[in-house]
């Protein structure tokens, strides 16, 4: 593994020591949990309508300005206390399948939601107030719930099996 | 009653049935769990988004009789996803549960929290904009979804304790 010595120095930090040790862990654990609740709802209420399934009467360029700073905040929050968790245990976390395939997952939404931003996005006033939606933004929206929920997913599959 | 109730519950078929399940079924347990945090997902994205909007802090452009009405049931589907996928693991180990004092404490907070829930929906639905009529209501609106967002807080996080409950009371 790259970094080997990086992660086992990691671990050997007295806040990860302190975490692991402490009611810290499952204090950060609850955090996350909430953090990622609250992130995967406010994309799910995005998602829903890029796939044109809801809140039809408001444009989709407004639903999405006005709930994506709540997701930047929630992961935010998920990112800081995943890393505190993380490097209680980091070489093991980091040759762990599922923990690798949640990064994978986390990797794949956020170019899937770039791609969306840059490409889609750019014409959304052609279909802002339509009663559909174009193709690839309900590919994006599709997209988006399965990575995310495979992320939930493969998060509560390494409390398993670590 | 809460004895007899677990008694009744630990003797019974449906614990024989969960144990089996979840012991059987391969990676049924994380995928329960999973499907348990996707519905607190759209609780967030329902009851809880409402309550941002009563307090000024959400959706601006968005108008909150609507959301109710549009956000509301998906609270209810929610809520009764997680009923069967929490029960399952409260059926396998009634004890676990039972006895567990952060399960008491998740619930003290989750029974309010979907009263209060349900006082929003059924008010709004009976008259519509019931919320928005005086400034008396908006003012009820907002300590309604202060309280709310407070206890659908504490739900999740009692209800991640909940598994490390014995380590709590170990360190007492």
């Amino acid at each position: 593994m790259p970094f080997a010595e990086f992660w086992t120095w990691l671990e050997g930090l007295p806040l990860a020591e302190h975490i692991g040790f402490t009611w810290w862990f499952p204090f950060l654990e609850s955090i996350h949990v909430l953090a990622i609740a609250f992130l995967v709802g406010s994309i799910l209420m995005v998602d829903l309508r890029l796939l044109g399934l809801a809140a039809l009467s408001y444009a989709a360029s407004r639903v999405t300005r006005e709930l994506i700073p709540w997701t930047w905040g929630a992961f935010s929050v998920a990112v800081v206390t995943g890393a505190g968790m993380f490097m209680t245990r980091a070489a093991t976390y980091i040759e762990h399948p599922p923990f690798q395939v949640k990064l994978v997952l986390l990797l794949l939404a956020g170019v899937n939601m770039a791609l969306f931003q840059f490409r889609t996005f750019r014409d959304i006033e052609a279909w802002d107030n339509a009663a559909g939606t174009p193709v690839a933004a309900r590919v994006a929206g599709a997209t988006s719930l399965l990575l995310w929920a495979g992320v939930v997913l493969a998060g509560r599959w390494i409390g398993h099996t670590i | 009653m809460r004895e007899s109730l677990a008694r009744a519950l630990t003797e019974s078929q449906a614990r024989e049935a969960a144990v089996y399940l979840l012991g059987n079924v391969p990676g049924l347990p994380p995928i329960a769990q999973s499907l348990h945090i996707l519905g607190i997902a759209v609780v967030m994205a329902s009851i809880v988004m409402v309550d941002l909007k009563f307090l000024g802090l959400a959706v601006p452009s968005q108008n909150v009789s609507e959301m109710i009405h549009r956000l509301m049931p998906w609270t209810w589907w929610a809520l009764l996803l997680n009923a069967v996928t929490g029960l399952l693991f409260v059926v396998a180990r009634p004890n676990r549960y039972f006895f567990n004092p952060v399960v008491g404490w998740k619930f003290s907070m989750l029974v309010p929290a979907v009263a209060l829930a349900f006082v929003v929906h059924r008010l709004s639905t009976r008259e519509a904009g019931y919320w928005e009529r005086s400034s008396g209501r908006r003012l009820s609106a907002r300590v309604i979804a202060a309280v709310s967002l407070v206890l659908w807080i504490g739900v999740v996080l009692a209800g991640r304790w909940i598994a490390y409950s014995d380590y709590l009371f170990f360190y007492e």
